[in-house]
Order: structure tokens, then sequence, then C-alpha cells
């Protein structure tokens, strides 16, 4: 019989390396894209576009009286929406995952009440 | 240099008193307890509080109090976006193998990462190797953290240069050594959750605090980018900096020192209006003596500027220090701080450039530094995404507290206790630099790493008595963060050698007693080594710390995890994967102890690398080697449901230790 412990752990890092896999993939095009006074040539580009979607890497470059705060919070927009947006959101999945997803499973080896690490030899 | 209030030296007092108060407690629990399990691991019994505040302040080094600040207060908000994955560190790091690996570790009755990759893996060399390379790393990051230590002791007391160094080191050294050999885990993890309260009390006290005297973050952001664009020169030889700021727009694009290349030469001011804006620098051309040395000073250069018919008008140049205090330069003349030092330029370089930043290029990325290069661009953002949560889950100090938790509520509730402090702790601290930009105007980029003491001396510590006691428990932060990074690398080590080398390879059956006095002896032997080699610290701090953390990450997060999670994980793919991790890492920081920069292959950080070829090499040769053995495979992904297979279980973690495994 598979391990249960194994089988919801796997369950849960899937879950998790999915979650640092989204919040990379918003954050570092939303503040790269968004939040960049100078975007570098792209290195693969053969002209001045590197794709039909994205368009020429400058035509992101940030003018900076475009900037706005907010909320009137005083944070740049870019950090904003980028960073503390879904910093907010990661919290809370965090703390939905911890509510509803996290099984809280038996860790003591079967027939033993508590293991005393080193016991064996002390 | 700074004033120390009384309140500092009180509260600092006070705080190593606590230390050691603590370590003395654990000592008395040690003695009623089984003692290896309770000297390197705390009997398995942590509770939620105190495996969060040991994991979250056994992450934050003292980088995390004067690297970090020091990067915001140089580039600004970017840095929101460098440290944004933490939003996802704390579920992560602990989340993705903390269950696992301490259900794994307890089977095996393992109380060290070596013997949980050792026991999974069935092999003695697998652990071994392990051992030397935790011990490579960690006396490596030792050196730098004792150095970091020393540092903040000399600047917060403001003790001598000639004997400051060595008074900090032997202070820092005799409590980080007297409390962790004393104590042991438990003295390490109580002083944790003293030093992560420490941490999130300064921080969340300190916020409103700054931005009260910035006017409001609104106003800060506005007069950061209302600043003149702004050059400040910090080039080796000491109070030789200069501001240089335009009194109007900027028409030229930096300013360059250079050396004559000949001997008595007089110092002269090159500058062509007929240059397009973006090549134009105002060069400068050091007067040399008769051997041919640099003999300028800050204050020739700021002379010759002034009376430049065209530069004159244009710039205002000033020195970063608003103190007097009475220097002596390096030809024993005692002169103001900041105004006479002799600019001397590398004997292998001809020039130092420095560009001027603009007041708004602290609100975008990528940031800019003073010689004009990036500071974040895509791959770095790329590769610090992995940096901080994928790295994280690889350091064996933070694996080792996985192992040491009760039970799964307490994991959970640690969880969401980490990512709580990662949360009070990083975003307010980019408010609080990007506002101390505004209110300590002109650090240069060496003087950056001291805008934590700054901000609690200088900007809280004229408020009064109580911001006084709250600046001097933010100077106590990083002191904090630096001892409990240290504490638990020195018991690492001590285990290391202890129970993977002495116990598990060299005398199974050492008795309990010699266990103890080795225990004792290690952990104060390798901090005393330690310290005699930070009496000769290298310069490079910063890098080695990053050095030792990627390194580990490369080297033990695949054998890790896919040994907890994949069961077609061979030891020859460890192995493999472990090498692999280690070599990438050590060959792309090699150039840096030439005085070189690391490799950063496309523009990715060496980190990420390491984890690419450890996780392939793993993968690949695990699947050319594979099955793994079914014993190994039926032990750690099928349930044991029997009592009496159970004892079995009790049985080879005998065996093991007897070393006929």
């Amino acid at each position: 019989m598979i391990d249960p412990v194994f089988r919801n752990s796997l369950r849960e890092c899937l879950f998790l390396l999915l979650l640092w896999l989204a919040c990379c993939l918003y954050t570092v095009t939303y503040c790269y894209l968004g939040g960049y006074l100078v975007h570098e040539p792209h290195p693969d580009a053969t002209g001045p576009s590197i794709g039909k979607l994205v368009g020429p890497l400058t035509a992101f470059d940030r003018h900076p009286q475009s900037l706005t705060t907010p909320l009137g919070l005083g944070v740049p927009d870019w950090v904003f929406y980028g960073v503390i947006t879904p910093w907010v959101a990661a919290v809370v999945i965090t703390i939905l995952f911890c509510l509803y997803f996290f099984a809280e499973d038996d860790l003591s080896p079967p027939g033993l009440e508590r293991d005393e690490p080193g016991t064996s030899h002390d | 240099m700074t004033e120390t209030s009384p309140a500092t030296i009180i509260t600092f007092i006070a705080y190593i008193a606590c230390v050691f108060v603590l370590a003395a407690l654990s000592h008395r629990l040690l003695a009623t307890k089984s003692f290896l399990g309770e000297y390197f691991l705390g009997s398995r019994g942590l509770g939620s509080w105190a495996l969060a505040f040991t994991f979250a302040a056994t992450a934050a080094s003292g980088g995390s109090f004067t690297g970090f600040p020091s990067l915001i207060y140089s580039y600004g908000w970017v840095l929101a976006f460098w440290i944004a994955s933490y939003m996802v560190a704390g579920v992560c790091s602990m989340g993705v193998l903390g269950k696992r690996l301490n259900q794994v570790a307890r089977k095996t009755g393992a109380i060290t990462i070596p013997d949980v990759l050792r026991d999974r893996y069935d092999s003695t060399a697998l652990g071994l190797f392990a051992t030397s390379t935790i011990i490579f790393f960690t006396v490596c990051n030792l050196i730098a953290q004792f150095k970091a230590g020393a540092l903040i002791i000399e600047e917060t007391f403001n003790l001598p240069a000639d004997w400051g160094y060595s008074a900090g080191l032997i202070i820092f050294a005799v409590t980080v050594i007297f409390y962790t050999a004393y104590g042991g885990f438990r003295a390490v993890v109580w002083t944790d959750v003293l030093q992560g309260v420490v941490m999130v009390l300064g921080i969340t006290l300190l916020l409103p605090v700054i931005i009260r005297q910035g006017g409001g973050m609104e106003s800060i952001n506005r007069k950061l980018r209302e600043r003149p664009p702004t050059l400040i020169t910090s080039v080796a030889g000491g109070y030789n900096d200069l501001v240089i700021q335009a009194r109007g727009p900027l028409d030229t694009a930096g300013l360059l020192y250079r050396h004559p290349r000949r001997a008595n030469a007089p110092l002269q001011i090159r500058w062509d209006p007929a240059v397009g804006t973006e090549n134009r620098f105002i060069e400068v051309f050091l007067a040399t003596d008769g051997e041919g040395r640099t003999s300028s000073t800050g204050n020739d250069v700021k002379q010759a500027i002034e009376q430049h018919p065209m530069l004159g008008p244009r710039f205002r140049v000033s020195f970063p220090y608003d103190n007097s205090e009475i220097v002596t330069d390096r030809f024993g003349h005692r002169t103001e701080m900041g105004a006479t030092g002799v600019i001397g330029l590398d004997s292998d370089r001809s020039a130092e450039r420095f560009v001027f930043l603009r007041g708004d290029e602290v609100l975008f990325g990528p940031g800019r530094s003073n010689r004009g290069s990036p500071f974040h661009p895509l791959g770095m953002a790329i590769s610090f995404f992995f940096m901080w949560a994928i790295t994280g889950m690889g350091q064996p100090g933070t694996m080792l507290r996985l192992m040491a938790f009760k039970d799964s509520r307490t994991l959970k509730r640690a969880i969401l206790t980490v990512t709580g402090f990662y949360s009070m702790v990083y975003l307010p601290l980019v408010f609080i630099f990007v506002a101390a930009r505004v209110l300590i105007p002109e650090l240069n980029a060496e003087n950056s790493d001291k805008a934590m003491v700054l901000v609690t001396t200088r900007v809280v510590g004229d408020m009064g008595l109580a911001y006084q006691i709250l600046g001097a428990v933010l100077v106590a932060a990083p002191f904090a963060a630096v001892m409990s990074t240290v504490d638990s690398f020195l018991l690492m080590i001590s285990s290391g050698l202890v129970r993977d080398i002495y116990q598990r390879t060299i005398n199974p059956r050492v008795s309990d007693r010699t266990v103890k006095r080795a225990s004792y002896a290690t952990t104060v032997i390798v901090g005393m080594v330690v310290t005699l080699l930070a009496t000769r610290p290298p310069d490079f701090l910063q890098r080695i710390i990053v050095f030792t953390g990627s390194g580990f990450a490369a080297t033990f997060l695949c054998p890790v995890m896919l040994g907890l999670y994949w069961k077609g994980m061979t030891r020859q793919g460890a192995l493999s994967a472990m090498v692999g991790g280690f070599t990438v890492m050590v060959g792309f920081f090699l150039p840096t102890l030439f005085g070189g920069s690391r490799i950063d292959l496309l523009g990715l950080h060496p980190n990420l690398w390491g984890l690419m070829v450890s996780f392939g090499l793993g993968f690949l040769v695990s699947k050319g080697t594979g099955p793994a053995p079914t014993h190994l495979v039926e032990r750690y992904f099928y349930k044991v449901s029997t009592p009496q297979q159970s004892l079995s279980t009790e049985d080879r973690g005998q065996s093991k230790v007897d070393g006929s495994a």
C-alpha cells in the first residue's frame, strides 16, 4: 500500500510548485514589461520585434512622468500591481492551502508512539 | 562614524544576557534527555512558534539587515521585485519538503541531512560526500558571517579602527560559541525565537516612524523624482568621495578619473561640449608625484570643476559626509573627512568611470550602479525568483529544522507564521530604505552598507529616549540575524564531524559520554578555527554568502527532493546530482577568487545553472542505472503497517548505527 504521507506530500508539493510558477510568471512578466525604464534588446531578436504578440521590447520602456501610485499609498504602480497585489494573493492562497489542502498526517513510524532521535545508540 | 547612545549599549548588553540565560536553561534540559538527539535536533519536539522563528531567523542572515538595506538604498523600488519570491518562499521552502522529510528522518532515526541521504540511498559514500560538502560551504559562510558580526559591533560601538574589528570579533565569537556549544540545538532555537521577535518588532516600529519623517510615501517618491541628476564617486583610498549634482538640465553622461601615465603631471579637466550627451564625460586627469603616483585629492578636483568656466555654472560639487570628523590621510595629514583623501586608481587600471543617476531611476527598474551597469536585468529577475523560494528549500540548515518539528499540525501553523514573518520584514524594509534615501541623501556605494545603522542612529536616535531604545533594538536586529545563522552552522559542522564521520563511519560503538564530550569540544574548536580565519577575512563578504547558499542548493536540493518523491532515484543518480551541482557552482564562482566576476551564462545566475545540471544529472543517471533497489522503495514509499514491521524499522536503525547496513 502506498504510504499516505508520501501520497499527500507529493500532492501538496506539486500544488506549491505550481503556485510558485504562477507567481514567477506573473510577477516577472508584469514587473519587467511594466516597470523598467530601459529594456535590453532580446538576444534572439533579428529585427525590431521579438514576436508578433510582444513587439519590440523598447515599446515597453517607461516614461518617468507616466508613474502613478494606486490608492494613494505612495507605491509605484508597477510595484503595486506586480509585487504587492500577487503577494497579498499568495498569502491568501497560503492560508487556504493550510486550512483546506494540507493534510495533517501522522508522521511517527507505525507502532511507535514517539521516536527519540539517536536513542538507539545513546 | 556614528555616536553610540547609552540606550544602545544597555539594549545590547541586555540582549546578550538574554541569550546566555536561554543557553543555561537549554543546558539544564539537555541533562534530562537523550544527549545526541537533543543536542543536535531538540528531540524532534519543536512547536510551531519555535519552528517558525528558528526557520525564518536562520534563513535571514546578516545580509537581510546590512546588504539588503544597502541595495534598496542604492537602487530603490526595483528591490521589491528582487525580493518578490518571498511571497511564496515560506510556504514553498517549508511545505514542499517539510512533512515528507520529517517522516523519512523519523523512520531512520536520522538527525542530520547526511544521515538522511546515507539511509535513503543506502550509501556510506554519499553520506561522507554530503558531510564534506556541508563542512566546505559552511566554513566559507561562517568566515563571512563572523566578519559581519565583528563589523556590526565595531560600527555600533564606534570602536577605533586599529583594534575595533579584532575586539568586535572576539566579543562576537565568545558569545556565539559559548551559547551554541553549551546549550546545543534547543538554545539555538530559543535564541532564534528571541532574534526573530527582535527583527519583526524593530521593523514594525520603525516603518511608521520613517515614513512620517519623510512626509509620507507620496512625498518621498516626489522628492526622489525631483532630485537633480547626481553622481557620487567612490574611489579606493578613502575620504575622497565627491557628490556632483547638475544645477539644471543634464548635458553630460558622467565623470572619468584618468591616470596621465607620466610623473609630475598637473591636474587637468577636459570637457568637450561638441561630443553627444550620451558619450560626453568630464575627464579628470589626476596630478601625479615624482614617482608617477596620483596625488590629487577630492578637494583638488572639487576646486578644479568649480573653477572651470563651463563646468562651474553647470554643477554643484560637495562631499557626502556632513560631519567634520578629523581623520588622517595616507600621508599622515590631519584633515576633515571628505576633503583631501588622495584619489588612487588601481595599478592595473588607467581610468575609473562614474555616471549621473536621475532621481526617477530609483522609482523604476532595472536600477543602475554609479558605474552605469544595470542592477536587475531580465536574466537576474528570473534567477532571483528561483533564488529565494527554490534555493531556500535546498539549505541543509533549514532542512534540518524540518526534521525537528513535532507533528503535521505544527508544520501547518509554522508555514502560516513564516509567511507572515517574511511579509512583515521584507516588504517594509523596502519602504523604509526607499525613504532613507530621502532622509540620508548622499551615501556612497561603500557606505550604503551602513544604511541600517545610520537610519537608527541619525534619524531615529534624535527623537528622544523611547526612539533611542527602538534604534538600539534595530541595531541589534542585524546582529541577531548574523548570530541566528552562525549558531545553526556551527552545530551543523559539529554534527557532521561527530555524528556522520566519527560515530557512523569510524567508531559506531562509541559511548554516550564520549559523544557528549566530542560534541562540546568540536563546537568550540570549530568556532575557534573560524574565529582565527576571520581575523584576516576576505573582502567579498556578500559574494561568499551568495556562493555558499547557491552551492548548498545546487548540491543538496536534487538528491533530497527526488529521493523523497521519486521511487526511481538511485544512489548513482544522487551522487551525480551532488557532484554535478557542486562542480558547476564552484566553477562559475571560481573567477571571483582571482578578482574577476562570476560567470553568468546567458545572463542567468550560476545558481540556476547549478540546479539545472544537478536535476538533469540526477534524472538521467537514475534512468540509466535504475531501477532503484526494491527494499529501499518498499521502505520509503510504502506503508509498514504491523507492529512487528515497525520493530524491524528500529532494528534496522540499530544495525545502521552498528555499521552493518
